[in-house]
């Protein structure tokens, strides 16, 4: 047994025997109406909105208050509750607020909720019905979706992995951990469900993506994982559905990006947040997080060279397989691989670091594939 | 840093070489024909989309998975072609009848189509214009701030286990993604609840607290399964029931018939897992006695805590006075048996025939009586 709690409740006798006498004579105990807590009354700042965590932002209760290290609870309680001896250690490994909270975390969570769509119906799958694609189109549209289903799952499993080892106090991080990992198991079900209806069935898998996935998971502490997969990996991915909208070969195809990219976007927008806070709040981090973004650029450089994506993505941009569509597919490839990367760095900047530029071999392979680029007639 | 990529790629002139080819417009086209199966999935119903029972075709379908689930350890989607070295992610649940109930893309469907929002479908402002009596609402308060307590328990568990599900099992990993957002919703909901009141949180439950840490850290998939599942969400879904009944205002109302579907769609997956799991491994019957037997007095962690019953007896007689605390414990005394009985029921539906029997609950269920 990996816990056991202090006593066993089935015998111990005092407990039962208060247990029973409470509800034989109705001689309440009454002591938790007494609980040193806050007495607090929150309003809705926005009806329309509702009552939001924003509303609850209120003395202790409130996420304002949260102190830069959790000292006061390890246990299951609700932040603010009475805490009482004897209550359990929850185990948390995250108790220090910059290493997890973002700039409106809150909002990002509200939003997420009010958000979910759902795969199922919100799709017009019948639509496809009468879309018949051209084999180059469809296969690679499957293989664009094949490589986009393995990458949603590994982005549930990791977030997911760090909720219950993030201190109980950061409500609203949880809860938008979990938000996220409701999103991403979405993404996987409508891409694989896209992949399915193309005719071709699933593809291939693409090795080379599944060990940037992979570095993904195995990070040592939230800060870093956030910075890889929030940032950098769904940085790129949301640049990969904007493209993917443009070039989708049905309004089918569409939707579902538009749909995934509001989903996307909120997940950056919360990498951003928090790493504009870690950076404020931690200084010291700041080279941890250096050396962090050597490797995830390492493994996203990598990823360009899956060539079971890049290929796809050149046939879908180009619109076949002839070699004028091969010319127009490289030339769009081209300026959304050199995107990824602006965007990448320009976000980086934002969040105050702007000298990740200097450091970075990423950035010389962007200014090198530019030149190339520029110099082959192609403006990004 | 547990994982570092093999080389640096940006110096690496393989991988230059490849990407310069490609880009040059020298395509090696090595996925175009991947062996796999050409299926045109189309939904069955067009009023309820596209389900994954529309997809349960051939080998991409999941009454295909294996009970054991060998060579396949990577994030590669069910189905699809696997080439070159994939990594392997260290799944520790391999075996369909640890985790699969034959029921889950159905809940999993029912997830997404019954979502709520506890900002803006649960009609807040009404608790201005009626507030409710002191003690009702401390009583209210201090429930809720139980009920947290239970939620985020039931939110950390598909948390902790989903990332270790083989991949494969992709249908049921999406529910507990589904059961994560259920979560972290109810948790907000009755944080959201207790504190609108203006009575402020109450008392976080020692007893209740080492129960529920003791059932969320079970050793296996399958155990946890039972407690956070089965046993908590069963018990839970008893309360939210009763105090739907019992309601002090249609805020408590509405709020309790939302967590009620949630709660009912949980109970629904954890019987199914135990069955699924039993009719599989038949001989786990035994250890799943045993860890029942371990751990079943946790069951009277939750419902004997003060910081449950008490706050229960109020809301269900409607105050403090000697009238109405009587009617609470009659109430709160049938709610408890109620509890129990239906724990039982659904182990014994499962397939732990004899469980009532051999459990200590029900004899000490028995002893309860309300004087007069």
């Amino acid at each position: 047994m990996a816990y056991l709690a202090t006593r066993n409740f089935l015998e111990d006798k005092d407990f039962v025997d208060k247990w029973l006498y409470t509800i034989r004579t109705g001689e309440l105990d009454l002591s938790w109406m007494k609980s040193a807590t806050e007495k607090v009354k929150p309003h809705q700042a926005n009806p329309r909105r509702g009552l939001t965590y924003r509303d609850l932002d209120i003395g202790n209760y409130g996420f304002s208050a949260l102190p830069e290290k959790v000292r006061d609870n390890r246990s299951y309680a609700p932040r603010g509750a009475e805490i009482p001896p004897g209550v359990p250690d929850s185990q948390p490994w995250v108790s220090r607020k910059s290493e997890l909270w973002a700039f409106n975390t809150e909002s990002y969570y509200e939003e997420a909720v009010s958000r979910q769509w759902n795969a199922t119906t919100d799709i017009p799958w019948d639509r496809l019905e009468s879309a018949e694609l051209p084999e180059a189109i469809g296969k690679a549209l499957s293989q664009l979706m094949t490589f986009l289903t393995e990458v949603e799952m590994i982005a549930t499993d990791t977030p997911a992995m760090w909720l219950p080892r993030l201190n109980p106090d950061f409500i609203e991080v949880k809860a938008f951990i979990a938000a996220q990992a409701m999103d991403e198991a979405r993404h996987t079900e409508v891409f694989r469900k896209r992949a399915l209806t193309t005719g071709w069935g699933l593809m291939q898998a693409s090795p080379m993506n599944e060990m940037a996935l992979k570095h993904l998971r195995d990070a040592d502490s939230f800060s870093e994982m956030s910075v890889a997969l929030h940032l950098v990996a769904e940085g790129n991915v949301l640049t990969m559905f904007r493209f993917s909208e443009y070039l989708s070969p049905t309004d089918v195809d569409k939707k579902i990006f538009r749909l995934v990219m509001q989903d996307e976007a909120r997940h950056v927008g919360y990498g951003m947040q928090h790493f504009k806070y870690v950076l404020e709040h931690f200084p010291e981090k700041r080279e941890v997080l250096h050396a962090h973004l050597d490797e995830a650029e390492n493994i996203s450089f990598a990823g360009a060279a899956a060539t079971e994506l890049t290929e796809s993505f050149i046939i879908l941009a180009g619109g076949g397989l002839k070699r004028e569509n091969i010319e127009e597919g490289i030339r769009i490839t081209t300026i959304f691989n050199l995107k990824q990367m602006q965007e990448h760095f320009e976000r980086l900047e934002k969040c105050g670091m702007p000298e990740r530029k200097e450091r970075s071999k990423l950035y010389m392979m962007y200014e090198m594939g530019r030149a190339a680029a520029e110099a082959a007639g192609i403006r990004v | 840093m547990a994982f570092y990529a093999d080389k640096d790629y940006t110096q690496d002139q393989e991988v230059l070489e490849k990407m310069n080819q490609v880009m040059a417009g020298n395509l090696g086209l090595g996925w175009y024909d991947a062996r796999t199966e050409k299926i045109k999935g189309r939904p069955r119903d067009l009023r309820r989309g596209l389900t994954y029972q529309d997809l349960d075709i051939g080998s991409y379908g999941y009454s295909k998975i294996p009970e054991y689930i060998r060579g396949s350890q990577s994030m590669v989607a069910r189905g699809s072609e696997k080439v070159g070295k994939l990594p392997d992610m260290g799944y520790l649940l391999n075996r369909k009848s640890d985790v699969w109930s034959d029921n889950v893309t159905t809940l999993y469907e029912e997830a997404k189509s019954r979502r709520w929002a506890p900002a803006v479908d649960v009609p807040w402002t009404e608790l201005d214009k009626k507030p409710l009596p002191h003690e009702l609402e401390a009583a209210c308060a201090q429930l809720y701030t139980f009920l947290q307590e239970c939620a985020l328990v039931s939110l950390d568990f598909p948390s902790r286990w989903v990332p270790l599900v083989n991949q494969d099992l992709i249908e049921l990993k999406s529910f507990m993604c589904a059961q994560m957002l259920d979560g972290s919703r109810l948790l907000e909901a009755f944080r959201k609840r207790a504190l609108y009141g203006g009575a402020g949180l109450g008392r976080a439950s020692v007893s209740a607290e080492q129960g529920l840490k003791e059932w969320l850290w079970a050793d296996t998939y399958p155990q946890g399964s039972v407690s956070i599942n089965l046993s908590l969400a069963g018990l839970l879904l008893a309360v939210y029931r009763h105090v739907a009944a019992f309601a002090p205002s249609r805020v408590d109302r509405k709020l309790m018939g939302y967590a009620m579907q949630d709660a009912a769609r949980q109970v629904s997956y954890g019987l199914g897992a135990l069955r699924y799991h039993l009719q599989h491994q038949p001989a786990q019957a035994a250890a799943m006695n045993q860890y029942l037997d371990d751990t079943e007095h946790v069951i009277l962690a939750l419902l004997g805590s003060p910081e449950l019953l008490e706050p229960l007896i109020i809301i269900s007689g409607g105050g403090l006075e000697r009238e109405q605390v009587k009617a609470g414990r009659l109430a709160t005394a049938k709610l408890i048996r109620l509890a129990v009985r239906e724990y039982l029921e659904r182990l014994e539906a499962a397939g732990l025939s004899g469980r009532s029997a051999s459990s200590r609950i029900p004899r000490v269920v028995e002893r309860i009586e309300v004087q007069a």
